[in-house]
């Protein structure tokens, strides 16, 4: 079921399971190298269609070939292209065929093959790599099928599993906390302790999550203003930071500050002016910004870097448990696509285009007086087979294995075949 | 009496909901959301059968009965979930609140009905309605008890940062704390108008209003003004819990050990 006549889905790959950094970086294409890269491809003649998935933990070539060494080939291309020792690029690489092929595609879309696992980003490059090809004139039939179908697969891994629901980076988890405590996060206010490079994270993810007030504070006010007008934020000097204070719901701790910059009584002082209502600090200094003590204050809540890291290797935990039934449901996907490709095998495709045929023809004779039958039937035969020679001889002498494909599936089409 | 066949259904389709609410909390599932209140829905119509048979038994609202109060109490408490679910769209509270429902249902079933003669008095749409909102009150109130308890455990956890399952399957503080304030809300309108519609039949009925299950009632009502008054003040987190569970204990009490021991006016039976 894996072949169209004798065209085979290939993939020649390097990701961070098999090749090291420096082999990966050698084999990274950019935007304008994966259209050159399709390019080359073509021009050596190795496969009918290609698509090539690039993001920065994998390199994968996805193609339809009817030659068996295609995949020594395509390394062997992508090497000298690269100016890549062949043995290097190829003990890096790993290579598949027919069905694995699909099923490695299915897990990419769907997050199986991501480092952070589940990860989201993964589907839009898979969407993205199609686009690219389909605009380079490197897809037909097969491969475009594919990766719409590996697209929606990845879709349905996401929405009936929980894969992709409970968040693996610290600042998502840091705000998926908070909205424990407060619900929706976009009416509260944010307070950033810090703008270096983990501060400038939480911003970001604060920006993201649709919080409409967000405060930087940093002891340098350049940095906190320049930061702010990136992000739509509100620049807090330094010096009003015990001011500010109450008016934050979410404060979250970055500095490099030797000494805790929030103390206990300075949070005392801010909830009386909140009158109870709850805070939110999440300390991801080393060493600590909030005093040890504020933890200890009514409805005030308190996440450290260490509390994070384990809330991650949970997530990661609960993300794993799901793999099984994301595994059902691409096999499930894989399935219906193999039984696709399996029908566009030539004979299959003639076969139930005769009978297609045959049953028109009956259809009709029903309709004459049964003394007559016979003849016209004889009469439709020969009528069939004249109109379909000429077709049927070009589809099966058709060399491109893609082309070939193309117009089976045609065939399918015009006549209805898979109804 | 009936042997409350539309009763049962109603259990069973309240044990429905239920249990695809437990699935929807472990597995959540958005285009299912809808199915334990919808279950309810029908649960509650079913139930109300059963209830109208009871009630043209015993020619009034079925309160009289022990049996049919209890099974009363748990259709209020059908009607408050989904005065919950509907005002506030969280469907994370069926799993800890629909149990009350199937429980207090069930036990209205089995429990036997008196045929015992009315106190005089105690008939009329003015009582009928003074019990009836009473009964809706304290099904408002046990789920304010119950949203308490869901507060304080989510306020532990992330204290403890135990962030497991129990965790990430329970609402926000502060829905938990909106949902406890609509529940409150709707005890406290209801508990009070009962209370207005008690006084004025006692008024008619008994030369003296000293009773203490009035007294209790109108300690019911001062916990929970208190506490609606000191949340317009500021007041949140677990001290409008903890004073939520204090009020509950005050209703229970009341309904207990005031009726069964202090208040000879009020066992109607």
């Amino acid at each position: 079921m894996t072949t169209a006549g004798e065209a085979r889905l290939l993939l020649l790959g390097w990701n961070f399971r098999t090749a090291a950094l420096s082999v990966r970086e050698r084999v990274a294409f950019s935007g304008d190298e994966v259209r050159e890269a399709l390019d080359r491809i073509r021009r050596e003649g190795l496969v009918s269609e290609s698509v090539i998935v690039s993001t920065c933990n994998r390199s994968e070539i996805y193609g339809v070939s009817e030659e068996t060494r295609a995949g020594e080939g395509l390394t062997r291309c992508i090497s000298e292209w690269r100016g890549l020792d062949f043995s290097e690029a190829a003990a890096g690489s790993f290579f598949r065929e027919g069905a694995d092929a699909a099923r490695h595609l299915f897990r990419v879309a769907s997050g199986l093959e991501s480092l952070a696992l589940g990860e989201s980003e993964v589907l839009g490059q898979v969407r993205s790599a199609l686009r690219v090809a389909r605009e380079a004139g490197a897809t037909r039939a097969v491969l475009h099928r594919l990766f719409e179908t590996a697209v929606a697969a990845g879709k349905r891994v996401r929405t009936e599993t929980e894969i992709a629901r409970h968040p693996l980076s610290i600042p998502s988890i840091g705000f998926e906390l908070a909205t424990k405590v407060f619900g929706q996060l976009e009416e509260r206010t944010v307070l950033v302790l810090g703008a270096g490079e983990t501060g400038t994270l939480f911003a970001e993810q604060a920006a993201a999550a649709g919080v409409r007030d967000i405060r930087l504070a940093n002891r340098g006010f350049e940095r906190a203003d320049g930061l702010s007008r990136r992000l739509g934020g509100r620049p807090v000097p330094w010096e009003n930071l015990a001011r500010t204070l109450p008016e934050a719901d979410v404060v979250v701790g970055t500095t490099a500050s030797p000494t805790p910059v929030v103390s206990r009584s300075d949070v005392e002082a801010a909830m009386h002016e909140r009158r109870g209502r709850p805070m939110f600090f999440l300390d991801l200094a080393m060493p600590r910004d909030f005093e040890a003590g504020v933890a200890e204050l009514y409805n005030v809540y308190v996440f450290g870097l260490d509390d994070l890291g384990a809330v991650a290797e949970e997530n990661r935990r609960r993300r794993s448990r799901e793999i099984p039934l994301a595994e059902t449901i691409l096999e499930e996907e894989l399935e219906r696509f193999l039984a696709w490709f399996g029908n566009l095998a030539v004979v299959p495709t003639l076969n139930a285009l005769r009978a297609r045929l045959a049953a028109l023809r009956d259809a009709e004779l029903e309709r004459l007086p049964a003394d007559e039958r016979e003849r016209f039937r004889a009469f439709a035969d020969a009528i069939a087979a004249r109109l379909l020679h000429e077709p049927l001889r070009r589809l099966k002498s058709e060399s491109d294995a893609s082309r070939k494909l193309d117009r089976v599936e045609a065939v399918r089409h015009l006549f209805d075949l898979d109804s | 009496m009936a042997s409350h066949l539309y009763g049962w259904l109603a259990v069973a389709c309240y044990a429905a909901a239920e249990a695809a609410a437990i699935r929807i909390l472990v597995a959540p599932r958005e285009r299912a959301a809808w199915l334990p209140p919808a279950l309810v829905v029908v649960g509650l119509a079913l139930h109300f059968r059963d209830l109208l048979v009871r009630a043209r038994a015993l020619g009034s609202v079925p309160y009289r009965t022990l049996g049919g109060s209890v099974s009363l109490f748990g259709w209020m408490l059908g009607v408050a979930f989904l005065l919950l679910v509907l005002r506030h769209r969280e469907r994370a509270i069926g799993p800890f609140l629909i149990p009350f429902v199937i429980l207090t249902t069930g036990i209205g079933l089995v429990l036997p009905d008196s045929t015992s003669a009315p106190a005089e008095g105690t008939h009329g749409s003015l009582f009928a309605l003074h019990v009836t909102l009473a009964i809706l009150a304290y099904a408002a109130f046990t789920f304010s008890f119950v949203l308490s308890l869901l507060y304080l455990v989510q306020d532990r956890q992330l204290r403890h940062r135990a962030t497991g399952v129990l965790f990430a399957r329970l609402p926000a503080l502060e829905v938990i704390g909106r949902l406890n304030r609509t529940s409150v809300r709707i005890g406290l309108a209801t508990l009070a108008v009962s209370l207005a519609f008690g006084l004025m039949e006692a008024r008619l009925l008994w030369s003296s209003l000293s009773d203490p299950k009035i007294a209790w009632a109108v300690v019911t009502v001062l916990v929970y003004g208190f506490l609606l008054w000191m949340e317009r003040r500021g007041w949140e987190g677990p001290r409008v819990a903890i004073l939520s569970i204090v009020g509950f204990g005050v209703v229970m009490f009341s309904y207990t050990v005031v009726n069964v021991y202090l208040s000879a006016a009020h066992r109607f039976r």
